[in-house]
């Protein structure tokens, strides 16, 4: 199977091209971003000047601190509720487990066009429609679902008995927490908190549905921007998304290894 | 005991139930109303908005089949990508196989908006792959590709292949080696190997990725929504601008009812195609 007959070859050259069709567009776009002459390839040289007009774009620095805010909040509001979804699956045994699995997956089964959609018309009832509360709302939602399948199975090998110790020597329930379960469930627990915050970082189509005029995040922003401005400010920022976005990729691979985590 | 597991599951369960459950059910009911002119809606019980749309040959053709359409073509194309990539990445080993492994899931992490941004950098008119074909006089006047029905099925294509490549691997890397190599023993071609091997045995992992990508295509609005044109109208982009832009909520309520109901349908009469091709291998292998 492994002997380098001619299958394989052709196998590894369309897969390097296809790899290369993967990554062309970001290649591309990293290139344009610190290329001193607008969107001649290839460069001329090198420059950040397109990185430093994104950064100090007024719009994109309010973007970015909507996006901060609405990703750290979402993170830590999931990742929240998830530990406490996930502690009740693997200390206990209760009727209806496997459905109340199923409903805390649903996010990641519907369609993100009929979630967002149901939101809006949700909210459009109590007289929101879209708004900051939908938004931070439907973006905790959708990270919910990564955050527990990671969480749980960090937790698949504790030792439950640790637990009992530390509870029959004294400790409280949440002393029993910080000092026996998160330091088992660390790697897990950063595996978690990072990809949460980069899917909601980066995420386009529930924003578009639900965030209101003035809390617009940084995708979204992007997005209107490239629409109707074609310049290499929005490569500087699309590049600054990617560096992010690669940083991400690493630490995630580090933790939990990418595969497990990204899967639907 | 029980008190514990009910107060530790209620946050998420409360959450899910309040604003994915009831929601989704509402859609449902919404459907059924009757929309206003700068208003919420009237509650009401029509099929009318069923009917506008399944009424409508030209809702049926331009929206439904061609969303259809547009999903299996992607679907196929990421296919005919993916699989072969799934193969080599089961045979690689070590640092090497990680480095592949990272290169396709990547794109499912970077947002949309930044990829899109690449897309357009290369295929607009006076893009690069426009520049370089003028050049070399492949043709003379730049073609139209973003903005255009072909911006769509690139998009989509680049946004399912790895999930395609994720099931296929999952399958692949599950079959025993030893088939394989009694196969050859027994005098088989690697290709015949493949053929009567390895292919039935990926069934199932083509079938997972066929199901979420031909899904996630079915439902796409983002992406003919960034790159589409005016006449590329998926049944997802009709639901985002008849609720965002024209109000109508009991439309797009109903378009998303009609929407998934189709999509179930196609799923199970795949279903159905898988069933049938694997129980025939099955009994041919017997």
């Amino acid at each position: 199977m492994m002997r380098n007959d001619f299958g394989t070859w052709g196998l590894r050259l369309f897969t390097y091209l296809a790899m290369t069709f993967l990554f062309f567009p970001i290649f591309i776009t990293l290139l344009v971003s610190v290329n001193p002459s607008e969107f001649i390839l290839p460069p001329t040289g090198f420059t950040l000047e397109w990185f430093r007009a994104a950064w100090t774009s007024d719009t994109f620095v309010r973007a970015m601190g909507v996006s901060l805010l609405l990703g750290l909040t979402a993170t830590i509001v999931a990742n929240g509720i998830a530990l406490l979804t996930v502690l009740a699956f693997v200390r206990y045994d209760f009727p209806g487990k496997a459905s109340i699995n199923l409903l805390v997956m649903s996010p990641l089964l519907i369609p993100t066009t009929i979630f967002s959609l149901a939101l809006y018309v949700f909210f459009a009832r109590i007289g929101f429609g879209a708004g900051v509360l939908p938004l931070v709302i439907g973006h905790t939602l959708h990270v919910l679902p990564f955050a527990v399948r990671i969480l749980m199975a960090s937790m698949q090998n504790f030792d439950l008995s640790l637990e009992e110790a530390a509870r029959n020597v004294g400790a409280g329930p949440f002393r029993t927490l910080r000092s026996i379960t998160l330091p088992v469930i660390r790697t897990g627990l950063v595996s978690s908190l990072v990809l949460c915050f980069v899917l909601s970082w980066n995420d386009f189509p529930i924003s578009v549905f639900l965030a209101p005029p003035g809390w617009l995040p940084l995708p979204v922003e992007l997005f209107s921007y490239i629409k109707f401005q074609y310049d290499a400010v929005g490569a500087a920022l699309a590049s600054s998304l990617i560096i992010i976005s690669a940083l991400a990729i690493v630490i995630i691979d580090r933790t939990s290894g990418l595969r497990q985590v990204v899967q639907r | 005991m029980k008190s514990r597991v009910v107060s530790l599951l209620a946050p998420g369960v409360g959450l899910l139930v309040v604003f994915v459950v009831l929601p989704l059910l509402w859609v449902v009911r919404a459907s059924f109303n009757r929309a206003v002119d700068g208003a919420y809606m009237v509650s009401a019980f029509t099929f009318e908005n069923y009917v506008r749309f399944l009424g409508s040959p030209w809702y049926l053709v331009n929206t439904l089949w061609f969303s259809v359409r547009i999903a299996i073509v992607a679907t196929v194309v990421a296919v005919l990508l993916g699989y072969p990539v799934a193969l080599y990445i089961a045979r690689t080993r070590g640092l090497q196989k990680s480095v592949l492994m990272t290169m396709v899931l990547s794109p499912l992490l970077i947002g949309l908006v930044t990829l899109v941004y690449g897309w357009i950098v290369i295929f607009r008119g006076g893009g690069l792959l426009n520049s370089l074909m003028i050049a070399m006089h492949v043709y003379d006047e730049p073609i139209r590709y973003m903005w255009d029905l072909k911006g769509v099925v690139i998009l989509l294509v680049y946004i399912g292949m790895p999930y395609i490549v994720l099931s296929l691997l999952d399958s692949i890397e599950r079959i025993n080696p030893a088939l394989v190599e009694a196969a050859r023993n027994v005098g088989a071609s690697p290709w015949k190997a493949f053929w009567k091997v390895t292919f039935p045995l990926t069934m199932p992992g083509l079938h997972a990725g066929l199901v979420i990508v031909f899904s996630l295509n079915f439902a796409a609005f983002a992406i003919p929504l960034m790159v589409g044109a005016n006449d590329t109208q998926m049944i997802g982009l009709v639901i985002y601008r008849e609720a965002l832009l024209n109000n109508d909520l009991p439309f797009a309520s109903a378009l998303s009812v009609i929407m998934v109901a189709a999509n179930a349908l196609i799923l199970t009469g795949m279903g159905f195609v898988f069933g049938k091709l694997i129980l025939k291998r099955l009994e041919a292998t017997r």
